[in-house]
């Protein structure tokens, strides 16, 4: 055999390989996703099932509770067990091990909050007590001292419903799909609730994470006797990228101003701004590596194969991707950080914000995970 | 004014643990140049324990809902506290558009006031500066300004500047006639690389190729 034939047989065995492997993910995922669906009634089936491009319904995800941004789709708290079962079987089709774990850890500090909520303890952040009609205590009468001149309650239940019930907790969590799943034809996963928002695009063999928004509050909490942090890898990872820079770098990377928030959060589709810190070209192989394990911590969340690719891509961009950095350069080991960071390159925007309202803004963190030249699969595949 | 700010914030700020924004006005701003324009999109967020206040100063007749004229009144009194500079000059900033939220979103945290601004920028050098200071309601500000990615291929980015809350920004850019990415005075060097380029493809096709990374079928 002649070498460009035998150059050409390499690729196509390669490509074969892959493709097999990536028709493996998407056919378990379409078939998970059916699986789901048989199980609903037709009711319930016209409750998840969206247009592929029904814009509102694309863009209805939020880091707010449910109470303040409604989500539409089938929450748990509306499935039968079988439904509940299927509903995992999906995710765990669509996600990673490590991306499902995640999910669910970020579903489980909002039944904290919960609890604490019906406690009057709070999620972390400023003291109880507080009794506007918000949290802390099980009436829903008006709070002590009243409300502010004007306010009414009936427009800010803040996390209750109608009936003053408490609206956060693992059931609150909601499916829906833009287009009909198919291993053909492009449709999207979504699922979250307060704090998460994950949008799996399948268009063929590619399995597409972005826009996705985790949150966590509070960002650490002790379950079955074990210390949680949902996002603890996000947090630690990224400190020891800071950790690893010479003086230098890091005063390129630390940016000398306040970042009170996610700069590209929900509503900011299609938006890309000028990358600043401290660019990757200017650092070395092994403190590239770490940005990229910081980057997996997102990249990952979505099925193997899907994120094999994806972390492809942007090993291959590394070098023209930028990270900045606002905040403490500290943690006290085993909580998270308190700074913001962001990690933007051609094909990627990471944001990492932890929120400022009173108490340790590292137990109330929102971050965002873009592709601003793909988010939603909008890119054309390669054909 | 100060009072009723201060007693909204004191009896909102035993705050709700799930609320996310409290006792700031976000306003965050996204500036994109343009080759002969300044754009800057701002939204205006008011946390929860600051929503009445700022509530007050644009539902000025206190109805319950905002009229075009509270509107318009409200982005005028932005703009009074936005100063956009070019170069020095200071330019006159339109309103190209504004949004209002329902009030009961403002008051849940959530409401975004979207305000959609443009300046014409005068004619200058090549290296321009745009100095932009937002000042309004800055006690009560969480300020966050960005510039987004020239859409106009003949603006090319610079450094940016802030202070530390980001109510002064500065952003170094230069306006070129040919398209961001090929300084001009390198542009005689297009040509040059086309036909490098064929050689070096031509070249390329006539080399003998090895096998890698695929199993060597012609040793057997």
């Amino acid at each position: 055999m002649n070498t460009p034939l035998c150059f050409w047989a390499s690729t196509l065995m390669l490509f074969l390989l892959s493709s097999a492997n990536a028709q493996t993910a998407t056919s378990r995922i379409v078939s998970a996703a059916n699986a789901f669906l048989s199980t609903l009634d037709e009711k319930q089936r016209l409750s998840v099932l969206f247009a592929f491009d029904d814009e509102e319904q694309r863009v209805r995800w939020s880091n707010f509770p449910i109470s303040i941004v409604p989500r539409a789709g089938l929450p748990f708290k509306d499935m039968t067990p079988a439904q509940h079962s299927a509903a995992m079987n999906l995710l765990a089709a669509a996600l990673s091990k490590r991306g499902l774990d995640k999910v669910q850890q970020i579903m489980e500090a909002d039944e904290v909050l919960k609890t604490n909520e019906a406690n009057g303890r709070g999620g972390g952040g400023p003291p109880p007590g507080r009794g506007d009609g918000f949290a802390g205590r099980k009436g829903d009468g008006p709070p002590e001292g009243g409300p502010p001149p004007g306010r009414g309650l009936g427009g800010n239940r803040g996390g209750r419903g109608p009936g003053g019930g408490l609206l956060f907790g693992k059931d609150l969590y909601y499916f829906s799909f833009l287009g009909k799943p198919s291993e053909k034809t492009i449709w999207t996963l979504q699922f979250g609730g307060h704090h998460l928002a994950v949008n799996v695009t399948i268009d063929g063999d590619r399995g597409i994470l972005t826009p996705t928004l985790t949150g966590a509050q509070p960002a650490l909490y002790t379950s079955n006797g074990k210390t949680v942090r949902p996002l603890g890898g996000e947090s630690d990872k990224a400190l020891a990228v800071l950790n690893a820079l010479d003086e230098g770098q890091r005063k390129q990377a630390i940016l000398n101003y306040r970042v009170p928030d996610l700069v590209l959060g929900p509503g900011k589709d299609g938006k890309t701004i000028q990358p600043e810190g401290l660019r990757a070209s200017n650092m070395t192989g092994k403190q590239r590596d770490m940005l990229l394990e910081v980057i997996s911590e997102w990249a990952g969340i979505v099925h193997e194969s899907a994120a094999a690719a994806r972390m492809t891509q942007l090993r291959a961009d590394i070098s023209d991707t930028w990270f900045a950095w606002s905040g403490a350069a500290t943690a006290e080991p085993g909580r998270n950080i308190t700074a913001y960071y962001r990690i933007q390159g051609p094909h990627l925007v990471i944001e990492y914000s932890p929120q400022q309202m009173g108490g340790d803004p590292g137990l109330h963190v929102h971050t965002m995970y873009r592709d601003p030249t793909n988010d939603y699969g909008r890119k054309p595949a390669a054909k | 004014m100060t009072v009723r700010l201060a007693a909204a914030i004191l009896i909102l700020s035993r705050a709700p643990a799930f609320a996310h924004r409290l006792d700031e006005y976000l306003q965050a701003t996204l500036v994109e140049v343009e080759k002969h324009r300044v754009r800057a999109e701002v939204t205006l967020t008011p946390g929860v324990a600051v929503s009445e206040f700022v509530i007050h100063m644009i539902d000025t007749d206190a109805d319950g809902a905002i009229s075009t004229v509270e509107g318009q009144s409200y982005a005028a009194r932005v703009l009074e506290d936005l100063t956009l500079t070019v170069d020095g000059r200071r330019l006159t900033l339109q309103v190209t558009s504004v949004q209002f939220p329902p009030l009961s979103e403002m008051r849940e945290g959530r409401g975004e006031i979207q305000l959609d601004l443009a300046a014409r920028s005068p004619r200058g050098g090549r290296d321009r500066k745009v100095v932009l200071v937002n000042h309004h309601q800055r006690r009560i500000a969480a300020y966050e300004v960005n510039c987004l990615l020239p859409r106009d291929p003949r603006v090319r980015i610079g450094a940016q500047k802030r202070n530390y809350s980001q109510s002064i920004y500065e952003l170094d850019y230069q306006e070129t006639d040919e398209p961001s990415g090929i300084p001009s005075g390198l542009i005689w060097l297009a040509p040059v690389a086309l036909l490098l380029t064929a050689r070096l493809v031509f070249v390329w096709r006539e080399r003998p190729v090895r096998c890698v990374g695929a199993p060597n079928w012609t040793a057997r």
